[in-house]
């Protein structure tokens, strides 16, 4: 049956079990939203009839895909809502969707001015005429911007050394480690080329358009799309796998490009991994041997991003700390966030989103361990501000428990 | 990724068998397709340190002898699953732990041996409410083992409605499916 179902998405395997139902946070919390079956599997059969049957209310779903994890029938319910986004949403984004979306746009810019943007939007009359204008949520803290992106300081610091490492790859940094977080990226270099690994940037490189697929501007995520694709075809043609850090970043490239975009990625998939993958499967194969500082000691609690349960890698972190000797790692329900990437920041969305949050914040606040570790950058923003517990990609958790220049000399 | 049990099918069997073996010290994961655990088992599995792999797939099983050594889901690709001992707890036709074509039932998973009618006609009675064959249909276990190709698989332990003679959808089966479970987990747990 499987094989000659042709329906888009798998839409036609739904059979109305609801289990996705049980598992949607923004259903529980806000009643505008009719929920995945109906928004999704339902509602598409309307939409094929006639593109009128369109809801608005699908702008509720914050794609966090936990209905494609529960669905016992493997239907894209997420995928049907983002794709009748795509197809039916007639408004044209905001000016406040556009520049939350324009991660790429507005990065170099706050960059640029970095001390003055990070002051004003931490200013509360600045906060509250958002709030006014343009609809970004007063009570929400803003990313800082770097003064330095990363990829100004790997030019400067960093890229000559790669050259004198055997094995090559190249580093998808996204948006977040360029403009927001340098020292993610600046930690991904000093444990790759610990374990004789060197690095390479792609000087292509787009926004992975994950915001932009969510705000509805799809010709600028389509055509950086393909931009990215090429670049990557570049690489794996030059013998260098693409590692990446970013797990919402990973997944809109792997399978939103196909799925929404139509941007062909089969070339390149089998070679893009996340770097927790990569060096799991490197370590656990032999060919990386990772020597830990003595003395080490962290009691840290695991938060799963949504789209790393969606990709089902979650496994490969766990893992990969828990052989971090001194490591205590205790591992969060499954629970999200609520930011959602742009979402949370949406004045409409603030509510909501923290409701959804809530019993993952109270779960990390009884458990009050020294840090929470996440992949996600944006989860990481959430849970920061609403717990006041400081989180660290895992990276820069193995930044901090290799013993650096003794793995260096064992991957010689 | 080696464990002592891996867990295949996350439902009412799957999370009984799991949460047991897990709870008496053996290292577990469930691989569940679809979130049908309860709530509730599913994180007093994960609270006891369980390994699950939710929204993942086993898509393939390497033999070794009369030993089923690991399996590999869609997710984890070339990454292989061992274990000492499997349990396979991945229902009837809904969540395709049998599948029913217009001439046999099989198990698609690792293609083991089912007890059913060759005989189409005798599959199934029109009447809705009568006592539905295909309903009893399930793989062998002779023992409590799986068999495959007539030969006893001495490590992978079907539980639940995958078996032969055991259907929710006919009566309250609750009761056999959580005792099939058990049966499997101290199984595991004696050797």
């Amino acid at each position: 049956m499987q094989e000659t179902n042709i329906s888009a998405k798998n839409f036609e395997q739904c059979q109305k079990c609801s289990l996705c139902e049980t598992v949607c946070p923004v259903m529980a919390n806000n009643p505008k939203y009719a929920g995945p079956k109906r928004s999704g599997p339902d509602g598409e059969r309307y939409r094929l009839k006639n593109g009128i049957f369109f809801e608005d209310s699908l702008k509720y779903c914050l794609n966090c895909k936990r209905c494609e994890v529960a669905c016992p029938s493997g239907v894209r319910i997420a995928d049907l809502i983002q794709q009748a986004r795509i197809d039916y949403g007639r408004k044209a984004p905001k000016l406040r969707d556009m520049m939350l979306a324009s991660t790429d746009q507005v990065g170099p810019l706050a960059s640029a001015f970095a001390p003055l943007a990070n002051f004003g939007l931490g200013l509360s009359p600045v906060k509250g005429l958002m709030d006014i204008t343009i609809g970004v949520d007063r009570h929400r803290t803003l990313p800082k911007y770097a003064s330095e992106t990363f990829v100004h300081w790997f030019k400067k610091n960093a890229a000559a050394a790669q050259e004198g490492y055997k094995k090559q790859i190249s580093y998808f940094h996204g948006c977040y480690a360029n403009y927001n977080y340098p020292q993610l990226g600046k930690d991904f270099v000093a444990v790759m080329n610990a374990f004789g690994i060197g690095v390479q940037l792609m000087p292509e490189e787009r926004c992975c358009g994950v915001a932009k697929i969510a705000n509805g501007m799809i010709a600028t995520a389509t055509r950086d799309a393909r931009i990215n694709m090429n670049a990557f075809g570049r690489s794996v043609k030059e013998g260098r796998d693409i590692v990446t850090v970013s797990t919402t970043c990973t997944l809109t490239i792997l399978e939103e490009y196909p799925e929404l975009l139509k941007v062909d990625n089969s070339l390149v998939r089998d070679h893009v991994s996340l770097v927790e993958q990569y060096l799991y499967k490197g370590i656990v194969s032999g060919v990386l041997k990772p020597v830990w500082k003595e003395g080490f000691k962290a009691r840290a609690a695991y938060h799963c991003p949504c789209h790393q349960e969606r990709l089902g890698w979650g496994i490969f972190t766990t893992e990969l700390l828990k052989m971090i000797p001194g490591m205590e790692l205790i591992e969060l329900e499954s629970n999200c966030c609520g930011i959602a990437g742009t979402y949370g920041f949406k004045k409409e969305n603030y509510k909501v989103s923290q409701a959804i949050g809530k019993p993952l914040f109270d779960n990390i606040m009884a458990i009050a361990p020294d840090y929470v570790a996440c992949e996600c950058e944006t989860c990481k923003w959430q849970i920061e501000m609403s717990t006041g517990i400081s989180v660290k990609n895992p990276v820069s958790i193995l930044a901090e428990a290799l013993d650096l220049d003794k793995t260096a000399a064992a991957n010689r | 990724m080696k464990f002592d049990v891996i867990i295949i099918g996350g439902g009412l069997a799957g999370m009984t068998a799991a949460t047991a073996l897990q709870t008496s010290g053996m290292r577990c994961a469930v691989v569940a397709e679809g979130l049908s655990l309860h709530n509730a088992s599913r994180r007093e599995f994960c609270a006891a340190g369980g390994t699950l792999l939710a929204g993942d797939r086993v898509v393939s099983g390497r033999f070794a002898g009369d030993r089923l050594v690991a399996v590999r889901t869609e997710k984890l690709g070339d990454i292989e699953l061992e274990a000492e001992n499997f349990v396979l707890a991945t229902g009837k036709y809904f969540s395709r732990g049998l599948v029913a074509d217009m001439d046999r039932v099989y198990e698609p998973l690792f293609g083991l041996d089912v007890d059913y009618d060759e005989d189409r006609s005798t599959w199934f009675d029109p009447s809705f409410a009568a006592p539905q064959k295909f309903l009893e249909f399930g793989v062998k276990s002779p023992g409590g083992l799986a068999v495959k190709d007539g030969a006893v698989i001495a490590n992978l332990y079907p539980a639940g409605e995958v078996l032969a003679g055991l259907s929710s959808a006919q009566g309250d089966a609750t009761a056999a499916i959580v005792k099939s479970a058990t049966d499997a987990a101290n199984a595991i747990g004696r050797k």
